[in-house]
């Protein structure tokens, strides 16, 4: 019984390996695009430094947060952010697309996972600016707070930004599938990019209780951003880790579930 | 050997019924009125292995349904298909593997990435050993004479260029059934030939099935023995292409070279039976209904000074047009001849 | 079509739009304004999704503001209640304002869709004036509702509202979405010169966000950051009606706001001609 499931996931993981591998092989094809992600990048930075400035110009804590705190945050979310920009956006973007078009019926005439070959479709290497940006911020962060950092503590917050990230994932996957049903909403992930640039870059805690569980249950910015960076501000506790995983799960079965729903009416299995 | 068994195969769609204005959109949010599409009708057809087979009919006839549901990307309403032993509509990666789709008005290469890259996609995907690649991409290279092209971007290429890379990235696998949705569209006259005779060569060598659409009929004559022709959904005509033009050929083509060209117009007309006439430098020519073909002709012999007399089917695209442009009425069963 | 019925009797002629008469102008506006709205409401859904994008930030930073004030408290005379309120009127006072033809440009550009336009007998600024009307009107069915709800979800405080602040918040917001529409509109045609605008449109959006007084009130902001603020538009496009409608500006003040927006208005205006002239000569040069 596991000689199939395996040779599948051996089959999965390399389809993944070779389309990352050839996003880097062309590096050069995004020369200009990586220059102008760099300055994207920092006029973002500055941006939310400031506004970090202007808060913390009022007040010395924001919902129990510090500045560092806060640092820590911003950082996470370029980290999130970028992740989302490497692969899952653009992916999702171009699968809508060849919904309206009529290339999408390609990812379907392939021998391998559907959903896989949908997700992975496009590689976005610019977006690692983001991503390194996010790493340098968090650091700049985690020392400005003082005190050092367990490796237990690291581990969680690798723990829990792999789960965000399925969580995000999953998420989006799920809003992108509803274009098999509304052609004309090819907009509709804008609704998440504003949340996720706005709502996101602060944590969930400060919202009053029916926009926290929104934002946690239904757009599930607060697994994805607060999460990890409780995890480096020593705020993160067994029962928020334990739902960090569970949500995953949740998430991305669900999302798969719909996947697949979706595509038995794409094909008319189910008329 | 068949390698393409279809039966009864049946679809119909299920649209919404749409109004414009706004009470009319937001009625629709409440209680959806919609309308069925017949778009294949009990289509039953079989191809063997080795076969080129031209699938034809008018836009909206129900091609590319069919041809959607043999490479599984739709369900029927109603009937059986096997091919390569499979049902396409089930997926199964075995099948998807022996099976490629090529639509000449859709891209599947990568835009940004150079060619050679989007070929080591699909050599992941369909799990192609790397000798295996390496050889076939030699030979494609050759065939379609690719050296230049397999580096650049995809959108740095031109029409007919994207063209024969994308034919040949959908070949990589060496697909043994092969389904071509108008793959000459847009392309100019010498690049629709040379994928022509690569179609051909292709079929000649791997004895793979094929079975093409096209608008152009020069496609169809270079490469189809056989035609399928369906129309409304329905299918018209299975046989061979000579024997469509037989078969819906209402009319022939009289050509007469005379010795000299004295006969006055009221004598011609009288001696061709009133039908439409063109007058050449050296003789005449006339239209005239397939049943009075051998009586006009005849005729001709006998009062005029001929030196010559052809009689021809007139060309297939003009057959062609008329056979589309029947109502849908026209008899669809008695008509069809074995596959 | 109705494009086609009211720009025939001004076809002769190259592109100038002062030799447009006032009534073949007005016929020509409600013709586009109109095809504009049966467009908008096709894609009803597509412009639902971008009012929600437009609630989301007034939102979180009244969240914000709410938490750095805390109950009862204050930050630089905003208290929670007044916070809620600027948020709220700076929602509606952005969705009247902003264009989003910076993205457009490029488009247009880029797939060679702006030949058309510049091949009408009119000046292509007319047919983004309609659109953003159009698409301004059907979005505050949204906007409006979603302003009220803010407004009373979060316990905005409306008591300084009345009459005259209404009536003299309405004359700033004219002249704010006139001079934020042709500024931006100069700015979209940065497009001419430039293939990749994100980095541009970036930082004004950054820019704006502070001086504009869209992520806290001017009052809130540092003392040297206020003073760079008020000697540069964007306040006046945003900040200075969301603060005449709440009262905060009264008497003389207001009508020095009127005239430094008529002053800003008047500079882009000129701004405009120039830059046009100029980048319709780029465009046919570039042949592109």
């Amino acid at each position: 019984m596991a000689g199939p499931l395996l040779d599948r996931v051996g089959h999965d993981a390399r389809i993944v390996a070779t389309y990352i591998s050839l996003g880097v092989v062309n590096l050069v094809q995004y020369r200009s695009d990586f220059v102008l992600a760099v300055v994207n990048g920092l006029i973002t930075l500055v941006t939310q430094l400031l506004a970090l400035a202007v808060v913390f110009g009022q007040t010395s804590e924001l919902g129990g947060w510090s500045r560092h705190d806060l640092l820590v945050l911003v950082g996470v979310h370029f980290l999130i952010g970028g992740l989302i920009g490497l692969v899952i956006r653009p992916s999702m973007e171009t699968m809508m697309e060849g919904i309206r078009l009529g290339t999408f019926d390609f990812t379907l005439v392939k021998p391998a996972d559907s959903q896989l070959l949908a997700s992975v479709q496009v590689v976005r290497p610019p977006a690692l600016v983001d991503v390194a940006i996010g790493v340098g911020v968090v650091v700049w962060g985690v020392g400005g707070r003082g005190g050092a950092l367990s490796a237990g503590d690291v581990a969680l917050f690798l723990l829990t930004l792999l789960c965000g990230t399925v969580t995000i994932y999953s998420f989006v996957l799920a809003l992108s599938t509803m274009a098999f049903w509304f052609v004309r909403l090819d907009n509709v992930l804008a609704i998440f990019q504003s949340l996720f640039g706005q709502a996101g870059r602060w944590p969930v805690t400060i919202f009053p209780g029916w926009l926290r569980l929104l934002l946690t249950f239904a757009v599930p910015l607060a697994f994805a951003v607060t999460v990890p960076s409780e995890a480096l501000t020593g705020r993160l506790d067994l029962a928020t880790t334990l739902g960090a995983v569970a949500l995953a799960a949740v998430f991305f079965a669900a999302a798969r579930w719909f996947w697949f729903f979706a595509l038995r009416r794409y094909t008319g299995a189910s008329a | 050997m068949t390698a393409i068994t279809v039966d009864r195969l049946h679809k119909t769609y299920t649209v919404p019924e749409r109004e414009g204005g706004l009470r009319a959109a937001v009625g629709s949010l409440v209680r959806r009125r919609t309308r069925q599409v017949r778009a294949v009708a009990e289509v039953s057809f079989e191809i063997d292995h080795g076969e080129v087979v031209g699938f034809l009919g008018p836009n909206g006839a129900g091609k590319t349904t069919t041809l959607k549901m043999l490479a599984g990307l739709l369900h029927p309403t109603s009937g059986e298909a096997r091919v390569l032993g499979s049902t396409p509509w089930q997926r199964e990666r075995s099948y998807l593997s022996r099976m490629a789709l090529i639509m000449g008005q859709r891209n599947q290469l990568q835009w940004d990435i150079p060619v050679l890259d989007s070929y080591r996609l699909n050599q992941a995907v369909f799990r192609i050993p790397d000798a295996q690649f390496r050889s076939r991409l030699d030979e494609l290279t050759e065939l379609l004479e690719l050296q230049a092209l397999l580096r650049k971007p995809v959108r740095n290429l031109s029409l007919g260029e994207r063209m024969k890379c994308e034919i040949a990235g959908s070949l990589l696998h060496a697909p043994q059934v092969l389904f071509l949705d108008e793959p000459t569209i847009g392309l100019d006259v010498a690049m629709q030939r040379r994928i022509r005779s690569f179609v051909a060569d292709y079929n000649r060598r791997t004895g793979a099935c094929v079975m093409l659409t096209s608008h152009y009929m020069a496609d169809v004559e270079a490469l189809c023995r056989r035609v399928i022709v369906i129309h409304h959904g329905r299918l018209l005509f299975d046989g061979g292409l000579t024997d469509l033009v037989h078969r819906f050929a209402a009319e022939k083509t009289i050509t007469v070279e005379l010795e000299e060209s004295r006969a006055d117009d009221a004598d011609l007309a009288r001696l061709v039976g009133g039908h439409p006439l063109e007058r050449s430098a050296t003789g005449i020519s006339v239209r005239v209904p397939k049943a009075e073909t051998a009586r006009v002709a005849a005729r001709l012999l006998a009062e005029l000074p001929v030196v010559d007399l052809v009689v021809e089917e007139p060309p297939i695209e003009s057959v062609i047009e008329q056979v589309f442009d029947a109502p849908e009425e026209q008899p669809s069963g008695q008509e069809v001849t074995g596959g | 079509m109705a494009e086609q019925a009211v720009a025939g009797p001004t076809t002769a002629g190259r592109p100038d739009f002062s030799r447009v008469s006032w009534p073949a102008l007005a016929r020509y506006y409600r013709g586009e304004f109109s095809a504009a709205t049966a467009n908008n409401l096709a894609y009803r859904g597509a412009v639902a999704i971008w009012v929600v994008t437009t609630v989301i930030q007034p939102l979180v930073s009244i969240v914000v503001w709410r938490t750095v004030a805390g109950p009862g408290g204050q930050v630089s005379g905003y208290s929670s209640a007044e916070f809620v309120t600027y948020f709220a009127i700076t929602m509606l006072v952005e969705h009247l304002t902003f264009i989003w033809l910076m993205w457009e440009f490029e488009y247009r550009i880029r797939t060679g869709s702006m030949s058309p336009l510049l091949l009408r007998p009119i000046h292509p600024i007319h047919k983004d004036v309609c659109d953003n009307l159009s698409y301004k009107v059907i979005g505050l069915l949204g906007v409006v509702p979603a302003m009220v709800l803010l407004v009373v979800g979060f316990g905005g405080d409306v008591s300084d509202i009345g009459v005259a602040q209404v009536l003299a918040f309405l004359l700033a917001l004219l002249l704010a979405m006139a001079l934020r529409f042709v500024l931006e509109w100069v700015l979209a045609l940065s497009a001419f010169w430039l293939t990749k605008i994100s980095a541009l449109n970036n930082l004004y959006f950054s820019v704006f966000l502070f001086l504009g007084g869209s992520f806290a009130p001017l009052a809130v902001l540092p003392e040297a950051v206020r003073a760079v603020a008020l000697v540069s538009p964007f306040p006046w496009m945003l900040a200075f009606p969301v603060e005449v409608a709440m009262g905060r500006r009264s008497g003389a003040d207001v009508l020095v706001g009127y005239g430094v927006q008529l002053l800003w208005l008047g500079l882009a205006l000129l701004l405009l001609r120039l830059v046009w002239r100029r980048a319709v000569r780029r465009y046919s040069a570039v042949g592109a």
